[in-house]
């Protein structure tokens, strides 16, 4: 019987790195997610791990770099104007294909936005990847279980694949506080890092190099070869998403992250008064759930995008996905039910949207 | 009795820069071969006065210098 | 008692152990100098096993490549950032990061006097050129007072950029750091000088006693458009007036 406790987003985040056997973290204190720091320096010590406090994302991002050539499983946790600044770092880790897990708990842009507060405005940045066109698989989970079980499963595809996996939480998850069930997930075995840097003498004498350089050491068009086939190894097995009644649904709602909890329930509002409408939740973002979001939206003909944010590369994926086999309509944060900070899309203003588009 | 030493210059590795030259104390080294490269490299231009002290490998930047010395010993 | 004394050759300079041989330095700089005299110092100390290599991004990396011990390289600047993170979860290697001066004194001084409030047990080799190297020779927060670059044609002028900045002396008064000296390879008392530094502050680290920083002065005959030769001369009369040598700073230094 696994225990069962009241966790918040941040909590769940640190808990689940710690499950997958992740024993160091570097970060930088941000709103809305200073708590995942805060517990990992209380626990990481007691574990034998390494709690640093960087100097800056950009410090963080190279952090975890520097600590994931030792084979070890790494992560840091920022927001928003973070990852901005964690990009290079990011784009030299996927370059050497140093794996490590970077959760990003995203809050309002763009710039300081209103200071750490909810919002859904990092989509098109994490999705189109680093610099150097390489893309990371997203995942935005929508509950504190889902926080918990997505954090670990990044572990594990990073090290599967030798590639940065990213969580998308975000304000309004990483404050939640649910039940959750403290499992140990099991993904699978995983082969041994031969590539870490450890010293040649615990290697037979081999050194390895890990490079940033690439242009310097390798075939040029090859190496994008190799990072495309990894890519589309990703893109056939990664793809994670949730379907919620659309099996007769004339309408989709498509969302991500907690404006999927408030569209959950704005189809089970709409249901109650006969209303059809389903909701297709992608959960890996990249790769993006494409063929699956097709197949549903073209049955139901009317999607409506919902997110947080004033609409951009969301909106982009699905209409790529429907492929025009559906109408799409966006409702994006000017449906908020107040302009001041605390803001928030409810389910009713979404069924009115409904209901306008029926 | 003077000490007696030899220095082998690797030509592939010689970039020509001249360090050897100016370091050696013993005048052994002059620039101006051609390279394979298509440049001026060191050689060796007085083999008789080296001492095989071995400044002009430590110094050498890019390793191209291995240095020698003749020492008494039991055959 | 015989005489059959036969003259036996003795190795007194052999060719170091690297994995990539010719360097992708210019001829006459003095990083590939300095790289055999860290791989020199690695061996007598029985180090090179156990020794990491964090490169940084300009001449610095090219190093990264050679060098036969495990080595990353390529980002500019974070050297000290990702050597701090890595000592601490392979808390046995040895583990050093050479930056170029700009990369150090520039865009990477926050890691660099972050890394040494932190005092952590890595050392930082920094090559100072008083330029940017591989980009062209621009101006570097070392480049000397009336020192012409493409970004100073006119020659640096303390009023519109300031000073050179000297970075073992800006950290060596910081509690977390145990080593922090300046040396060079522009002859060869000074090489031997260097050699002697470099292995204070590799024991430093073995003591873990807290961040040591080793500065060599460098030529660069590319940018500093003189020949090896005078190179070494630009170091002597210009150079040294405004960059010491010696240690600043070693905590572990024999009470005389």
């Amino acid at each position: 019987m696994t225990e069962k406790i009241l966790c918040t987003g941040n909590d769940a985040v640190a808990r689940a790195a710690i499950s997958a056997g992740c024993k160091h973290f570097f970060a930088y204190p941000i709103t809305p997610q200073s708590e995942i720091g805060q517990y990992m320096a209380r626990e990481l010590p007691k574990i034998g791990g390494c709690f640093l406090q960087s100097e800056g994302e950009y410090a963080a991002g190279y952090m975890v770099l520097g600590a994931a050539l030792s084979g070890e499983r790494v992560m840091t946790a920022t927001s928003s104007p973070g990852i901005a600044l964690m990009q290079e770092p990011l784009s030299m880790m996927m370059t050497a294909e140093i794996p490590a897990v970077v959760v990003d708990t995203q809050r309002l842009g763009p710039g300081t936005g209103t200071g750490g507060q909810q919002g859904q405005t990092d989509y098109t940045y994490l999705t189109r990847g680093v610099f150097g066109d390489l893309r990371y698989p997203v995942f935005a989970p929508y509950s504190v279980s889902e926080v918990y079980e997505y954090v670990q499963l990044a572990f594990h595809i990073a090290d599967k694949y030798r590639v940065l996996s990213m969580v998308l939480n975000d304000f309004v998850l990483a404050r939640m506080t649910e039940y959750l069930e403290l499992k140990t997930f099991d993904f699978g075995s995983l082969p041994e890092k031969e590539w870490a840097l450890k010293g040649s003498a615990n290697k037979g004498g081999r050194s390895d190099l890990l490079f940033t350089v690439t242009g310097f050491m390798i075939d040029i068009p090859g190496f994008f070869v190799q990072q495309k086939i990894k890519s589309d190894k990703i893109m056939e097995s990664e793809i994670r998403y949730d379907t919620y009644k659309t099996e007769d649904a004339e309408l989709i709602l498509v969302a991500y992250g907690y404006t999927a909890r408030v569209a959950k329930n704005a189809v089970n509002l709409a249901r109650e008064k006969g209303i059809k409408v389903g909701m297709f939740r992608p959960i890996s973002l990249w790769p993006f759930p494409k063929q699956a979001l097709h197949d549903t939206a073209a049955k139901a003909g009317k999607v409506l995008v919902v997110e947080d944010g004033p609409g951009g590369g969301f909106i982009d994926d699905v209409e790529l996905s429907v492929k025009g086999k559906a109408s799409i309509n966006f409702l994006g944060i000017q449906a908020r039910h107040t302009f001041r900070p605390e803001g928030l899309i409810f389910p009713e203003r979404i069924l009115q949207e409904v209901r306008e588009l029926l | 009795m003077a000490e007696k030493g030899e220095i082998v210059i690797d030509d592939d590795l010689c970039k020509g820069c001249g360090l050897c030259e100016f370091f050696c104390n013993k005048e052994c080294i002059s620039m101006g071969k051609l390279g394979p490269g298509g440049f001026p490299i060191a050689y060796i231009s007085n083999p008789e006065n080296c001492i095989g002290c071995g400044i002009c490998g430590w110094m050498c930047p890019d390793m191209a210098i291995e240095a020698y010395k003749y020492v008494s010993g039991r055959s | 008692m015989s005489q059959e004394t036969a003259m036996i050759k003795k190795v007194v300079c052999k060719k170091p152990e690297f994995r990539m041989l010719p360097l992708g330095f210019c001829a006459g700089c003095h990083y590939g100098t300095i790289y055999r005299l860290i791989d020199e110092v690695l061996e007598e100390m029985d180090l090179k096993g156990n020794a990491i290599l964090i490169g940084g991004g300009g001449c610095s990396t090219l190093g990264a490549m050679a060098m036969n011990i495990d080595s990353f390289g390529g980002p500019h600047g974070p050297g000290t950032a990702i050597a701090s993170a890595l000592s601490r979860v392979n808390k046995d290697a040895l583990i050093f990061a050479v930056q170029g001066d700009g990369e150090q004194g520039a865009i990477g001084l926050g890691n660099f006097v972050a890394t040494a409030v932190r005092g952590e047990n890595i050392t930082v080799i920094t090559m100072n050129n008083a330029c940017y190297g591989m980009t062209g020779g621009q101006l570097a927060p070392t480049t000397l007072l009336g020192m012409v670059t493409p970004t100073t044609p006119t020659g640096r002028d303390k009023k519109e950029t300031g000073s050179p900045l000297h970075g073992p002396e800006l950290v060596a008064p910081l509690e977390g750091v145990a080593y922090a000296a300046r040396g060079t390879v522009h002859s060869f008392a000074n090489r031997q000088k260097s050699k002697k530094m470099l292995k204070n502050a590799f024991q430093i680290q073995q003591k873990k006693l807290g961040f040591g920083v080793l500065e060599f002065l460098s030529a660069c005959p590319t940018n500093w458009k003189l020949k090896s030769v005078d190179c070494i001369k630009f170091i002597e009369d210009k150079m040294l007036p405004e960059f010491p040598l010696g240690e600043f700073k070693n905590i572990d230094k024999k009470k005389e």
